[in-house]
This record gives structure tokens, sequence and C-alpha cells, in this order.
């Protein structure tokens, strides 16, 4: 076997975390490799829903509250950054969101739940409203009379994931990263000089520091430097029609229209470990929704459906971290990839770098799951 | 035949699901038949006979010289057919299949989901794709599509009209057009001259057969016809001054009204893959197609996958397999055991065996070449996303190493075809880019629907409440 090529950090993971990571890495003047695996993998990248989504995000965690709104807050120049660099517009808006309800008991459970939010202790206030179908029906004039009311919060946007995913890769290439993919990792090893070793079995790679950003195999990869990542799949199902002429002017939570024009649905969470199977009643009920919300979409044709694998943790908030025991491994994982990618790329890669974490980002580590003793 | 004219007239549930009315459809039902068993024909054209024997019954063209002997061969298997005790479901488009036998289905604009103890995927082959420059200029089809024009309108191609690549359809369409009184002007013959070293110890064998003598006396008259140009090895289409000019040789050119295009037919992928039947390349068709053993038995239990579509061999072949699937489902059902579908499945067999020798000829002699499989970089590969060569290239170069990474990279095979138009493009050219065989490379996920259903229908498919708590989180 060649010998290792020595980097000063490796991040294992290709998806949008890595990627976006990897890319801030190179940003702050490291020589970085990504490692990835090969065509067929469990890709919550391929899979996710594209929004940038700030309302729902933090009861529970005032702090991911505040790291979702610094995300989105810094998305409009990540996204300006990465178009300069690689001409690939990822179509990033950010015309406020919806959450539309066909119930008012749904509506007063996600008003109630918005309230319990904002009032925790250390929350950064924002704004959000409640509107009747009144003031709805002045925004979206195809609104189906199902639709009794809704939330609305002007931080809430979207992108185009997959331009997304490929810009992030083409600007690490462009910035003289490496990428390999096909490149699994099966054994990282802290070495005794410090750094690390990481095998595959295409090759061995050595690296100051490694991040890392596998998603579900973070579960895995942890333990390999003292890090825990509890962290499991939860399935989502997607349905995406063809493309239709503009008509969806915001993106809703479970409903979207792209920059193409395709109208996509998704707001389904199961527990059902690897299994990336689609199941039609799932879809069905998605639809219907969907439809309700606006009669008129049920004349598209749906083109595609598919299941992701979220990566959810035990609290369903991100976690980072620096191993303790072997100084120079971090790691980086969490469900909402899009929606973080420019405080992943502008925020915590820089702290990568510099080798510590910044201290406000202390709540996000896994020893808050670590149950105390009892005697 | 009990003809069903929507899914509300369906069974709630078939012992023995059949998708496709082709040859190897029909002669499965056919096989079937009788048995005390449920047994439903799910097929997408209005009337039986797939794409080999398209409009059998109805053909405008009732000479039957324009369209020859072998079409009308099918009449007979058409005529047992609707004299089999089935049911059969014409305008329908299977959009389901899962592991668990489940069937979604849609005709007249509402879909059905129902359960088979068996089923048979009979849907056939379609033509490999042909991506060079210019094949998605108006005026450019394949020559499929030119046939099921002539077969089931009577409509021929007419003014200068140039039939482009390799292959039997090629050469049996170019006769079709001729017996129509509509002869194209040139045949761009694009058979490798490289070819005929491995296809040569396979020609005594296809000699012995019945179609070696037909298949030489069509050729000779289609060249006392028209001109025919050999080992074509570079072909492009440009648009100019509203006519094709076909470029295929440096300085070579002639302008054409049509131009249409063949290079030989691979297995429909669609549902096998979707429902997550295991598929492998199969070297002599340089294709994927689904794994199957000698009953046509695929990888996930109670699924079967019957003629072309489980690897191309023919019309004829195509019945005698889809009669062994339906052997082996009876057995599976409990109306035979084994000696009693090994009884019935001997003549099939012997059968198969004399329709199967020739054919290594047939596919050596017309593997198509390498470089008109792969895009060009100024071609389009991707028809729906519009995805270009030129692009599958640099996501390759990028490090999307196969056809599931580079649908992320670029959309390519997500659009409405699901990859019919493209999958095959997309492996070929990663293969091209990366210098490994297209075995190495893989073949992209299909998924639900095969094909486009509205969401509506979605929207009024069964639900239970584990469904709805998945999406509204109650």
């Amino acid at each position: 076997m060649a010998d290792a090529a020595i980097f000063d950090v490796a991040v294992i993971g290709g998806g949008v975390v890595g990627a976006a990571v990897a890319r801030g890495l190179l940003g702050a003047g490291l020589s970085a490799c990504i490692l990835d695996e090969g065509d067929i993998a469990h890709r919550a990248s391929r899979g996710n829903f594209a929004l940038v989504w700030v309302q729902s995000k933090g009861l529970g965690m005032a702090r991911y509250g505040a790291w979702t709104r610094a995300s989105s807050d810094a998305w409009a120049a990540f996204a300006a950054d990465l178009e300069a660099e690689t001409g690939i517009d990822v179509a990033h808006r950010r015309p406020g969101g919806f959450n539309l309800c066909l119930s008012e008991q749904e509506l007063e459970t996600r008003r109630g739940a918005l309230v319990r939010m904002h009032n925790q202790p250390g929350w950064i206030p924002y704004d959000w409203e409640v509107l009747d179908r009144a003031a709805l029906a002045r925004e979206f004039p195809d609104l189906g009379p199902e639709v009794v009311g809704g939330l609305f919060c002007p931080l809430d946007g979207h992108v185009n994931s997959l331009r997304l995913f490929r810009a992030l890769h083409a600007s690490f290439k462009a910035g003289g990263g490496a990428y390999r993919p096909e490149w699994p990792v099966t054994r990282i090893a802290p070495l005794s000089a410090g750094g690390f070793r990481i095998e595959t079995p295409r090759g061995v790679v050595e690296a100051g520091k490694v991040v890392l950003a596998a998603g579900i195999a973070n579960a895995r990869l942890a333990p390999m430097v003292g890090l825990a990542a509890p962290v499991r799949p939860q399935r989502g199902q997607i349905l995406v029609t063809e493309k239709a002429a503009p008509f969806l002017h915001y993106p809703i939570v479970t409903l979207r229209q792209t920059d193409e024009g395709s109208v996509m649905m998704g707001d389904s969470a199961e527990e059902a470990g690897l299994d990336e199977r689609i199941g039609l009643g799932v879809l069905s009920v998605m639809a219907e929704r969907a439809v309700r919300m606006f009669p008129r979409i049920a004349a598209l044709n749906v083109v595609r459906t598919w299941a992701a694998l979220r990566v959810m943790s035990q609290d369903g908030f991100p976690i980072y971290d620096q191993s303790e025991a072997a100084p120079g491994a971090f790691i980086a994982t969490c469900h909402s990839g899009v929606t973080l990618a420019a405080a992943h790329g502008r925020l915590l890669a820089p702290m990568i770098a510099r080798g510590a974490l910044d201290a406000d980002l202390a709540p996000f580590s896994a020893r808050r799951f670590d149950v105390p003793q009892t005697a | 035949m009990r003809r069903l004219t929507d899914v509300g007239a369906l069974r709630e549930a078939y012992d023995l699901v059949i998708v496709g009315a082709g040859p190897a459809g029909m002669a499965a039902a056919v096989e079937a038949a009788g048995q005390d068993r449920a047994v439903l024909v799910l097929d997408e054209n209005p009337g039986p006979g797939g794409q080999i024997y398209r409009a059998i019954g109805t053909a405008p063209l009732r000479d039957p010289r324009v369209l020859g002997a072998a079409y009308w061969e099918g009449a007979a298997l058409a005529d047992a057919f609707a004299a089999a005790e089935v049911d059969y479901l014409p305008g329908a488009t299977v959009w389901h299949l899962d592991d668990a036998l489940e069937i979604g289905v849609s005709a007249g604009a509402r879909s059905a989901v129902l359960p088979a103890r068996r089923v048979i995927l009979a849907t056939g082959a379609l033509e490999r794709p042909m991506p060079l420059r210019g094949w998605t200029l108006p005026g450019v089809m394949s020559v499929g599509a030119g046939q099921a024009l002539l077969k089931a309108q009577g409509i021929a191609p007419t003014g200068r009209v140039v039939l482009a690549g390799c292959g039997p359809l090629l050469w049996l369409y170019a006769a079709q057009c001729i017996a129509a009184g509509a002869a194209p002007s040139l045949i761009l013959e694009t058979t490798p001259r490289a070819n005929w070293r491995g296809a040569l110890r396979h020609l005594p064998a296809f000699l012995a057969t019945p179609y070696a003598r037909k298949g030489l006396a069509l050729m000779a008259r289609v060249r006392r016809h028209l001109r025919v140009v050999p080992h074509v090895a570079a072909l492009a289409i440009d648009a100019e001054d509203g006519a094709l000019r076909v470029t295929w040789a440096e300085g070579t050119a002639f302008t054409a009204d049509h131009v249409l295009l063949h290079q030989g037919v691979v297995p429909t992928l669609n549902l096998a893959r979707a429902a997550g039947c295991a598929i492998a390349w199969d070297e002599g068709n340089a294709c994927f197609a689904p794994v199957t053993d000698a009953w046509g038995t695929a990888s996930l239990p109670g699924i079967a996958v019957a003629g072309d579509g489980a690897g191309i061999a023919g019309a004829e072949a195509a019945a005698l397999r889809g009669r062994l699937t339906a052997l082996e489902a009876l057995r599976a059902l409990g109306v035979l055991d084994e000696a009693g579908r090994d009884a019935r499945a001997a003549p099939h067999r012997a059968a198969l065996a004399r329709w199967s020798r020739g054919r290594a000829f047939l596919d050596a002699l017309y593997r198509p070449a390498p470089h008109f499989c792969a895009a060009p970089p100024d071609a389009m590969a991707c028809r729906c996303e519009e995805v270009t060569g030129a692009a599958l290239r640099d996501a390759a170069r990028m490090g999307a190493t196969g056809p599931n990474q580079l649908k992320a990279f670029l959309r390519c095979g997500m659009g409405p075809c699901q990859g019919r138009m493209c999958g095959p493009t997309i492996t070929e050219t990663i293969a091209q880019e990366r210098g490994i065989h297209p075995r190495e490379v893989g073949y992209m996920r299909l998924r639900t629907p095969a094909k486009p259903i509205t969401l509506g229908e979605f929207a009024a498919l069964r639900k239970t409440e584990a469904d709805r708590r998945a999406v509204e989180r109650r």
C-alpha cells in the first residue's frame, strides 16, 4: 500500500454537513480531504426537503433556536459566496414561511408549541404570527376551503438542495480539497504524536484533525476517538410532482414549489430502523393533506417518491463535540443539514480550524445524554 | 377473457397478476387460465399484443405482406388469450410493486392497490438510447416509435428518410416501409466491423435457424431498394434550414426530413427495480437485466420476470418463457406439483432451446459500439432534466462515481420518464469517463411511481391510523 496521504484535516462524510464543514476548513487555510462512501449509501443529503427553516426549531433547547436563527441569517451571504465561486445558483429564497393547519385543533396545538418555545429562558425573540383564514387567503389565492389558519415566520426560506450539494462539492474541489468517494472509513486511530490515522479499504489517510460528519455512521465511528453519537435513523418520505407554472411563492413546512417548478411534499416521521422503503399509506396522507391545502395540485402528476433517513439524536438536537481523550477529533451531526449549512461553513468550521469549539456550543455536547448515576 | 373497463371492476385480490399483454404476458395467461385460480392481466395498451404484435386485432394495414408473417403469427396467441379465463384490464398503468406483492394500478384516472400471491412481470423491452448530438431534434425518433406508428396507424415517414444504427429491427422496419410503398433513402449501419470476429463462431448455429434465411432475404430486399453505408463509426445530426443534416464521416453528410435511430433493445427494469429485485449485468446483451432462475423467478419471493424483460431473446422465446413462469406460478399456487410442472414445461423448454439457437450470433454481431452508448459532451443525455453528456462527465470527474450520486448532482434520471430514456446512457457515460466497465458503475435506483400518476390518485389511496400518525404527529 502506498504511503498515507497527509492532510491538516480529514472530514468523514461527503453529505451536506461534511461538505459544508470541509469547505469552511479550506477557507480557514487548512488542507482538507473528504472521505465518503460510494454510490449506494444511507444518504440523508440526497433525500432532504430543502427548507431553511426557523419557526419550529428550539422547543427544549433555546440555544438550538439561536443557532438555527444564526444559520438562517448567514444563509444569504453563504449562497452568494457559493455562486461567486462556482457559478451555481442554489436558489436561496427567504420570503418567510408558513405552517398551514387543517383544523382548529391543529392550529391550537402548533400555536401552543410556539408560545412555549418563545417563553423559554434564554430565548432570543423573533417575529412570528398566527394568521386566520382570511389573511392566508390574501397570500394564497388558491387556498383550499379546509385551511382554517396558519403560522408565519419571516425568517423561513428554502433552497435548491441538490444544487447546494453540487455547489459545495464544486467549491471544495476548486479550493484544492481532495474528495475521495468510495473510501468508507473502517478505523480511526489516534496517533501518539497527535493526529489520526484513518483506514479505508482503498487506502490510508493521516490528518492532524478529524471531523466526523458521517450521519448515521457517526454512531459507529465516534467511539473510535472517544466520542459518543447516540443517533438513530428516522424515516421521512417525500413526493415530488412534475414541474408546474409557479403558483406557490412561499415555502410551507410540508409543501414547497422548487425554483424549477416541481411541488414537493414531505413531513412524515417513522421509526423504521434502516428500512428505506416507501409506504403508500403515508404518502397518501401527505398527498391528501397537500390537496386539501391547494386543491388545484390534485391534477399534477407525481413523478417520484422516496424515503430517506433523518439523523436523529435522542432529543432531536445536533451534537457538536471535541474529544477529550483524543483532542483534534470533532463530531458534527444533525438532521437539518441544509438549514444549518451556513452555520456549519461559516461558524463551526472556523472553530474546528482554531482547535476549540466556542463555549456557547457546550449545550450541544453529547454529554447532555449522560444520565447521572444514582446511589 | 373477461375484459374490464376500470379499476372498480377488479377483484379485491388475485392469485396471479401478470403485468403486460405482449407475447410473454399473453402466453403466461393462457397457460395459467382455467385452473380455478384468479388471474389478472394488466396492460397499458388499449389492446393485447405488446410492442411486437401491437394492434394485432385492429391494425389498419390489412395487407399481410407489409408487416410480414412474423407479425401476423401473433394473431393465434391473441386469439388464445381472448379465449382464456382471465381478467384483463387494458389501458392500465401499473405504477407500484413492492416486496409484499402489493400492486398499484391506475386506469381512467383512478388508482387501486391490490395484493397478489404471485406476480409475473412481462413488461418487455425498450429501445436502447442512442445519444448522439442532435438525437433530440424535431424530426428524429426511434425506429421502434416509427414501427409503432406503422402498426397502429398505418403511417410511414415520407420525404428523405435516414435509418441509422444497428440490429434486426432496423432492417425489419426498412423492409416494412418498402412494402408500404415508402422506402427510406439511406441506412447508416453502425455495426462495428470488429463485431464479426466475435460473431463468426456463432454463425453455423445461426444459419441452421429458421430466421437466418428469412433475415438474409429481408436484408437483400432492403439493399435492392436503398443505399446502405456499412461500419459507420461516427454520427451526428444538426438542424439546418428546416431539415436535418446527418454527418457520419468527415465531410460526408446527407440532408434528411426524418432520422430514425435504433441500436437494439434492453429489458424494461422499472417495476422490478422499484420492487427491489436484484439486477445484474448481462454481457451477451450488453445491458443490466433482472436476476432470474430457469423459471423466470426473480430475487424477491413471488415475483417472476418473463420475456424480453428478463433478457432479450425475441418474441417466440418470450411466449415460451411466459409459459414457464406461469407453470411455476401454478406450482406455487398449489395447482401443480413439481413433476406436473416439469412435465408440462418439457415441450416448452425444448422449443425454447430451438428458438434460442442463433441468438448468440445476433447478440455478438449487433452489440452496439460503446461510443454510441455513452453521451458525447454535446449530446443531451437526460431529456427530462436536460442534462448533457458534458455535465455528466464533469460531475463524474468531480466525484459522483455512480448514477445515484449523479442524480443528486444533476437530477438526471429524476424526470417523468423515470430513467427509461437515460438509464443506460448514464451508466455507459460514467463508465467511459472513468475508464471502467458498466458493470462496476451499476444502475440507478428506480422508484415508485414506475410511471406517473396524479397527486389526486395518490391522495385517494387507502390509509391506516398509523399512516396518519406518521404525518400528523397527533
